[in-house]
């Protein structure tokens, strides 16, 4: 208990508390503007969630993330697969993606058990049970094996986005532990050429003034469903078809940029009462234009600061751990939030083609705020644990 | 040491990964401030233009009074229904449409009057201007409205709206002076492009209402409305008050006025009466009129067909849009003309009862003749064969000139709409117009006012107030309009011959009676006058036009009339009576 409390990183439960809170009221104002009464209390189940997530936050911080790892990070991947499996069967549809199963959306926890089993598979040298060299080729494939199967059963749902927020975390995190890096490094090339090729293609497709047999004849090579080649065009050309598919991204600029320096006050966002931003995702994946368009620039410093201590706190854990696996946990669990800050808030503001994900802390999906609570236990959890317990 | 050897993971990859997550967020914070500061201003014009409407309001329309001050056009308030489409949001738009629907009928039977609108307005106008009230039942009277401020807990999405409506106290009174209104949006004022929405607005489609219509209308005001996505108003606000119009004075004497549509009742005709010193003009009027309350709210379609496809043509401003043959009274000019060509007073000439001309007679009234005649005795007598000599003698250019001096064959830049140059004609002018070659018979038809010469009422009036007065004005209605006028180029003594004839028209000389003698039959003043008989037409359809010009008193005017009756007797027994009993009201009191 000393330990802990000694070493418990207070910096880093402030700033969750401030996130929660500035969530909380992000949510309330993207509620109250919407007609049906169910949403004006959406900011009530924020602070429920909020509550339970902090609950198992402080309990995984308490118990050693080793400890943690042994006991759960197999199983728990193993019963992630399961629930990924189930959803694609049992799931319900919502806005054209089998995402929710009963209660939680899978893709989301299973984020943070294959952080948790590449941390507790590629944290030492040799990796448990199969006595490989983390650094071999043998190494790669496993790890490409083993956030393989998640990735695709994600992507069949389809939720690219979190696929997007999944592969750089394990990314970082094999790099971090030394697993091939070369093949890492030809993959990355690999990912980064085929994104620019396909940015290329649709861009040679949706140009003006293409015929439609050649736009045909292009788009034939392009793996992208129909909805994500819009996604691409209107991130290639914002301007032409700002009442059709452009609308969205059209509205999150206007909310943001009519915010200017101070904003317009909390409530009193216009585009967002007004409903130009569409109701359907400005509670979650753009609510961050609801934010930014209330509390202006300084409220998105604000946030960005919050969120880049909130990093520092990961990176601070990584560094002080004296652990592979608990740096691989901290810069994996740190990496996923920084994707979905990073994604988020780009793709509001068009750097990035509109993906379908949500703002940490501020978004309000309850799985997902669970399990980034949950994410940062463990990093807490390394923080605290830093060295191995003299047991 | 034995940590480090297990640990796969050196601390240089965390700082890499630092440093990517430092670049990230500074990059997102660069990015946010060139939206939200450097851009911002862009933004915020892109949120306004979506989301608030402007609106442009219409200002009170002045009223239009008489010269003393009586109140010819006003402005009562109005009440309607309207529906607010806000009240009937739906997720379709057709539902939201039908919502509306049923709330229409619902109110519709209650205050019993069905439905003005139908799906298809009612579409239009959620698709058009959603952000604005639809009107419903405009105008309503008091039963409704009580029916409705009783229920109107129940009728969710309907309000009463004040606005103002046009009347005309007079009902037909001055009818073609005074002109009509329609409803309009508002002028487009230059670089107001921006605005959404104008706000129904009176705008004057004929006489004064539309003459003066930018006068009376005022300056325009300006809302702004804020609007959601889908276009629901749900906020609006006043920017600037619209100025209401001014009001605008007239020179019509209503009292005069009312005579002269009394005298005119039942005919088709018009007539003008002015005061010759300064051009304002005291009544106008054409008969037979319509009722100018009848294009408020709206003129209905089965009115407009009614007035449309009148043969007596209602809608037609006959005093200055009517262009007659003057006939007899156009003699004087022929006089003045002659005059200066060198003839003098009292040259005899023997009528026979006919004049022939170039294949062709010309009849006088007087079938045997009226013998030897001097100026004052032929125009006393209105004797054709004379006039058409003096014309014949006198030539076509010296003539014409003289007829243009009084204005004849131009607009008499009347504050008016309508405003007819009439037809001074020569050989040029037949030429351009048919094509035909100018002969004697057409100067000497000319020169009794017939064949091809035309002139308005209002024309004529201005010929018999410059012949009294040595001077020729502008006509003009408005009243703080400066008078205008210019003197005739005829020496006094010839117009003091013309004016002798005319006095004689009406007094006669001795026992002799003048054609015109009815004209100023217990006027308290000296009247003087000319008579005209215009034939028009020929066979069947030929008529007579009865004319009476006159200015009063003789030896200082202060009025004058132009009078025209179509299809009468003849001038000297169907308009000068009339022109008598006007003048008799004018005089009768105070003698103005």
């Amino acid at each position: 208990m000393k330990t802990f409390l000694a070493r418990f990183d207070w910096l880093m439960l402030a700033v969750m508390l401030a996130l929660v809170s500035a969530g909380t009221v992000a949510i309330w104002s993207a509620g109250s503007a919407r007609a049906e009464t169910v949403f004006h209390g959406m900011w009530v189940n924020n602070l429920v969630t909020a509550a339970v997530g902090l609950t198992l936050y402080f309990a995984i911080a308490a118990v050693d993330y080793r400890r943690t790892l042994d006991f759960l990070a197999l199983p728990g991947y193993v019963v992630a697969i399961a629930c990924l499996v189930a959803v694609l069967v049992f799931g319900t549809s919502v806005y054209g993606g089998r995402r929710w199963l009963w209660f939680f959306q899978p893709s989301e926890i299973s984020k943070l058990f294959v952080i948790s089993l590449v941390a507790w598979l590629f944290g030492r040298r040799r990796i448990p049970l199969l006595n490989i060299q983390v650094a071999g080729f043998r190494a790669f494939l496993l790890l490409a094996v083993a956030v393989g199967i998640p990735v695709a059963l994600i992507l069949a749902e389809p939720d690219l986005g979190t696929a997007l927020t999944l592969l750089p975390a394990v990314a970082v995190m094999a790099f971090a532990a030394g697993v091939w890096r070369r093949g890492l490094a030809a993959i990355a090339a690999l990912g980064g050429i085929a994104a620019l090729a396909v940015l290329g293609a649709v861009y040679e497709a949706e140009r003006p003034g293409v015929p439609a047999a050649r736009r045909e004849q292009i788009m034939r090579f392009v793996p992208l469903k129909p909805h994500q080649v819009r996604r691409v065009k209107v991130f290639l050309f914002p301007e032409t078809d700002v009442t059709g598919a452009g609308y969205n991204l059209r509205q999150a600029k206007i909310s943001i940029g009519s915010g200017g320096f101070s904003g317009k006050g909390i409530g009193r966002g216009e585009m967002n009462h007004l409903k130009y931003l569409p109701q359907s995702i400005s509670m979650n994946d753009f609510i961050f234009c609801v934010w930014a368009e209330e509390t202006g620039f300084v409220g998105s410093a604000v946030l960005l600061a919050l969120f880049a201590a909130l990093l520092g706190c990961g990176c601070r854990a990584a560094l002080v751990s004296t652990d592979g696996r608990g740096r691989l946990l901290a810069l994996g669990v740190s990496t996923l939030v920084f994707a979905h800050v990073y994604v988020n808030i780009a793709m509001s503001i068009g750097i990035v083609p509109i993906t379908g994900l949500p703002l940490p802390f501020i978004s309000s999906g309850r799985t997902f705020l669970v399990t980034v609570m949950c994410g940062l236990g463990l990093i807490q959890s390394v923080t605290i644990h830093r060295e191995e317990q003299q047991t | 040491m034995a940590n480090r050897a297990e640990s796969s993971a050196g601390s240089l990859p965390c700082w890499v990964v630092a440093a990517v997550f430092a670049a990230g967020i500074v990059h997102l914070a660069v990015s946010l401030r060139a939206l939200q500061v450097t851009s911002a201003a862009d933004y915020n014009y892109a949120s306004a233009r979506q989301s608030v409407r402007r609106m442009q309001t219409a200002g009170l329309r002045g009223r239009i009074l008489d010269r003393h001050g009586e109140v010819m056009a006003g402005n009562r308030p109005s009440l309607s229904i309207v529906c607010l489409p806000s009240g009937f949001e739906k997720r379709s738009w057709s539902n939201t449409v039908s919502a509306i629907e049923r709330g229409i009928k619902e109110v519709g039977e209650a205050i019993g009057r069905p439905s003005p609108l139908s799906r298809m307005a009612i579409s239009r106008h959620v698709s058009q201007s959603l952000a604005l009230p639809l009107y419903v039942w405009r105008d309503i009277g008091e039963r409704e409205l009580a029916v409705f401020s009783e229920r109107e807990r129940e009728f969710a999405g309907f309000t009463v709206i004040k606005t103002a409506e046009r009347v005309y106290p007079g009902g037909s009174l001055a009818s073609h002076v005074l002109g009509y209104v329609g409803r309009d949006r508002g002028e487009i004022q230059s670089g107001d492009e921006k605005f959404s929405y104008f706000a129904p607005e009176m705008r004057g489609r004929s006489g004064l209402e539309a003459y003066y219509d930018g006068f009376l209308r005022g300056v325009p005001g300006e809302m702004k409305l804020l609007v959601d996505a889908r276009g629901f108003a749900i906020r609006e606000w006043t920017v600037l008050d619209a100025t209401p119009g001014p009001d605008i004075a007239t020179t019509i004497d209503l009292r005069i006025q009312k005579e002269v549509e009394r005298q005119l009742q039942g005919e088709r005709g018009a007539c003008v009466v002015m005061d010759p010193r300064n051009g304002e003009v005291l009544a106008l009027a054409s008969a037979p009129g319509f009722e100018l309350n009848a294009f408020v709210p709206t003129l209905s379609t089965e009115t407009y067909a009614r007035y449309i496809d009148d043969p007596a043509k209602p809608l037609l401003n006959r005093a200055t849009g009517g262009a007659y043959a003057p006939g007899s009274t156009f003699k004087p000019v022929t006089a003045l003309a002659a005059l200066g060509a060198g003839h003098t007073a009292d040259e005899e000439y023997i009528c026979t009862g006919a004049y022939a001309c170039g294949g062709m007679t010309l009849r006088c009234m007087s079938r045997w003749g009226h013998g030897p005649l001097d100026m004052c005795h032929a125009l006393m007598k209105s004797c054709n064969p004379f006039f058409c000599n003096l014309g014949m003698t006198t030539g076509t250019n010296a003539f014409c000139r003289a007829a243009r001096v009084f204005g004849l064959g131009s607009k008499t830049g009347l504050d008016l709409g309508v405003d007819r140059a009439g037809v001074v004609p020569d050989g040029d002018w037949k030429m351009s117009t048919y094509g035909e070659k100018w002969y004697p018979g057409d100067l000497a038809q000319m020169s009794i006012g017939q064949g091809m010469l035309l002139a308005t009422p209002l024309q004529m009036a201005m010929v018999a107030g410059a012949i009294g007065t040595g001077s020729l004005v502008t006509p003009h209605l408005r009243l703080d309009a400066a008078p205008e006028s210019r003197p005739l180029p005829f020496p006094e003594s010839h117009l003091r011959i013309v004016r002798k004839g005319m006095r004689m028209v009406v007094a006669g000389d001795g026992n002799l009676r003048g054609t015109g003698w009815r004209g100023g039959e217990g006027v308290p003043v000296s009247v003087s006058g000319k008579t005209g008989t215009a034939e028009v037409g020929a066979g069947s359809s030929r008529r007579k036009n009865a004319w009476f010009i006159a200015y009063a008193p003789s030896d200082a005017p202060t009025a004058a009339v132009a009078l025209v009756v179509e299809n009468g007797e003849s001038g000297g027994l169907t308009a000068a009576p009339k022109v008598c009993e006007i003048l008799k009201a004018m005089f009768a009191e105070d003698g103005t």
